[in-house]
């Protein structure tokens, strides 16, 4: 490598790290202040004297702005939570038998999976809602449940079905002539062996509907579901909450998927990779 | 993958049985074949036919109006001006994040310490929901507390604080679209740099014997080998940037110089409850969507061999 490239090398790190992580110190850095300092000109560049009262005021006060951030919060890991459920046990269902067997419309099914991909996912907004309002599912946890799982199990059987065929066959075989049933086959040697895919999908299955907005804006008409996007989405739109307490909303909101996409990006970008390129 | 005709053939290892009916593998995919039928063909079948109806919340009897919505469509004002809006923020946002991906890639492509906590920062962006982004990002363009205005007037290069969003079109699109490409890039990246370690080193040994700087060696080797890993970027960035809803929504409101499409589907159905228009303008952004996509394919998509 000569000389140039070296430069070039620790200018583009440089530059990843000061892109990603500015905006989001910026607003920790606003999170830690008192309103009266956020409204400093020049701004503080690093908070004067730091304070975690806007964090608790969310987390333990009273009134309006924090019981909904805190009930938001509760919504948004119970339907994700489900939604993570639901979607790697179906998908791996399907993923093995797309994978293993050979059935009449196995094709068929295959490529409808597929299509849908294309396609963008508003798509289908408004008949959803249609759909929900009919069955009498809006604004419940199972509503947006449902609308979530069919939006990522494309993808999450996409990955799934390509880890698999990944995977040898003989030892599957062996299991066979031991007598194993299909089923036990998948349980006791596919599942074990397949682990880190299940993972894979199962965080960015999680970080996708942690990331929901327009859907749950459209499923849910109170505080009972919102999650907590639709709630810091109405906070801001109001213009009533200071930029401080905003700050404490966003990090609150961006501490789970943060902290999941640090510690285990490896199976991120495995993830993402098998289901992107092919 | 052949046509599964063959139902019912025998396990291999098992003695072979009279043949019958195999349900297992129905069973297996019936929970994702209900959902898929259900929540994703049946709706999107029904977004086609539903476009070309009149559809009225008071008026049940839906009745066929032809392109009745279309021409609505096209007579609405703010409609008109967000497709305008849509079609900046794919242009900034497919050549943004598709440029900064590559340049990314390349210094991941590196051997270096750290690299791989680099990669773990680099996709945090893209994991985070873009409602919040649109938070983290007022805070920076902000006319009363955003950082950039208290960074140019530390440095002296502003008297006064100065209003940046929703001034005019191209500059709050611009500012906007930044936040969504804070978000695509890091997949940008990826996708690219899986690309880039597929060359073979060797190419890059033949092309240094015949003296070739760095950067022809980039657009003459490197270039050309990662077109496909480019193709995929492009186009995961032109489904996002045609459907932008998230930061705009949170960034500038409804207010009609960064509004985008999506948003307006949602204010007409939702808001108007003109679900006819609703129906037709997703359809559009649809059919915008998979022919945008297949024209980047065909333009930028090679294939390649090593």
């Amino acid at each position: 490598m000569d000389r140039r490239m070296h430069w070039v090398r620790w200018i583009g790190v440089a530059f990843i790290l000061l892109w990603t992580l500015i905006p989001i110190y910026w607003t920790l850095n606003t999170s830690l202040q008192t309103n009266a300092q956020v409204t400093a000109k020049p701004a503080y560049y690093v908070p004067p004297t730091p304070t975690l009262r806007n964090f608790a005021t969310l987390l333990t006060g009273n009134g309006d702005v924090p019981d909904s951030v805190r009930q938001s919060l509760v919504n948004i890991i119970i339907e994700c939570a489900a939604a993570t459920i639901v979607t790697v046990v179906i998908s791996t269902l399907a993923a093995y038998a797309f994978a293993r067997m050979r059935f009449r419309g196995r094709q068929l099914l295959f490529y409808a999976v597929l299509a849908t991909m294309a396609f963008p996912a508003y798509t289908t907004l408004i008949p959803i809602y249609k759909i929900m309002t009919g069955l009498g599912l809006v604004n419940t946890y199972t509503g947006i449940v449902l609308v979530y799982v069919s939006g990522f199990l494309p993808l999450a059987t996409w990955i799934l079905y390509n880890y698999m065929s990944s995977l040898p066959v003989s030892i599957e075989e062996a299991g066979q002539v031991d007598g194993a049933s299909r089923m036990q086959v998948l349980w006791h040697l596919v599942v074990p062996l397949a682990r880190p895919g299940i993972i894979s999908t199962a965080i960015i299955t999680f970080l996708f509907a942690w990331g929901q907005f327009l859907f749950p804006l459209v499923l849910s008409s109170d505080i009972s579901t919102e999650p907590l996007t639709v709630v810091i989405a109405s906070l801001q739109g109001r213009h009533v909450v200071p930029f401080s307490l905003m700050s404490a909303a966003g990090i609150i909101a961006i501490a789970i998927p943060a902290v999941i996409a640090v510690l285990l990006n490896r199976y991120i970008v495995n993830g993402l990779l098998s289901g992107s390129v092919k | 993958m052949t046509v599964g005709l063959q139902a019912g053939r025998p396990v291999p290892g098992l003695p072979r049985r009279r043949k019958r009916i195999d349900a297992l593998p129905w069973l297996l995919v019936s929970p994702l074949a209900i959902f898929i039928v259900g929540l994703a063909l049946v709706p999107a079948a029904y977004t086609i036919i539903a476009s070309f109806f009149r559809v009225d919340e008071l008026d049940p009897p839906t009745r066929f109006n032809g392109l009745d919505n279309f021409v609505h469509i096209f007579q609405n004002g703010a409609i008109l001006s967000s497709m305008g809006n849509t079609l900046l923020y794919v242009l900034v946002g497919v050549a943004l994040s598709t440029l900064l991906g590559i340049f990314f890639a390349v210094v991941l492509k590196q051997k270096f310490r750290g690299r791989s906590a680099l990669i773990a920062i680099l996709i945090l962006p893209w994991a985070l929901p873009g409602v919040v982004e649109g938070i983290i990002w007022v805070n920076i363009w902000d006319a009363n507390t955003g950082l950039l205005n208290s960074m140019l007037k530390s440095l002296n290069l502003i008297e006064n604080y100065q209003v940046f969003l929703g001034t005019n079109h191209f500059v709050t699109v611009l500012l906007i679209e930044i936040v969504q490409v804070w978000q695509i890039t890091p997949l940008s990246t990826l996708l690219i740099l899986a690309a880039l370690q597929n060359i073979p080193d060797e190419l890059y040994e033949a092309g240094s014997i015949d003296g070739a700087s760095s950067w022809r060696a980039f657009t003459g080797i490197t270039l050309p080998l990662i077109r496909p890993g480019i193709t995929v970027a492009m186009v995961q960035a032109v489904i996002a940037t045609l459907n932008v809803f998230d930061q705009p929504y949170v960034l500038n409101g409804a207010a009609a110089t960064g509004s985008s499409v999506t948003m307006q589907t949602y204010f007409v159905t939702f808001q108007n409850l003109d679900f006819g228009a609703g129906y037709a303008l997703s359809l559009i952004i649809t059919i915008a969507t998979l022919i945008i996509s297949f024209g980047v394919l065909k333009l930028v998509y090679r294939p390649v061999e090593f």
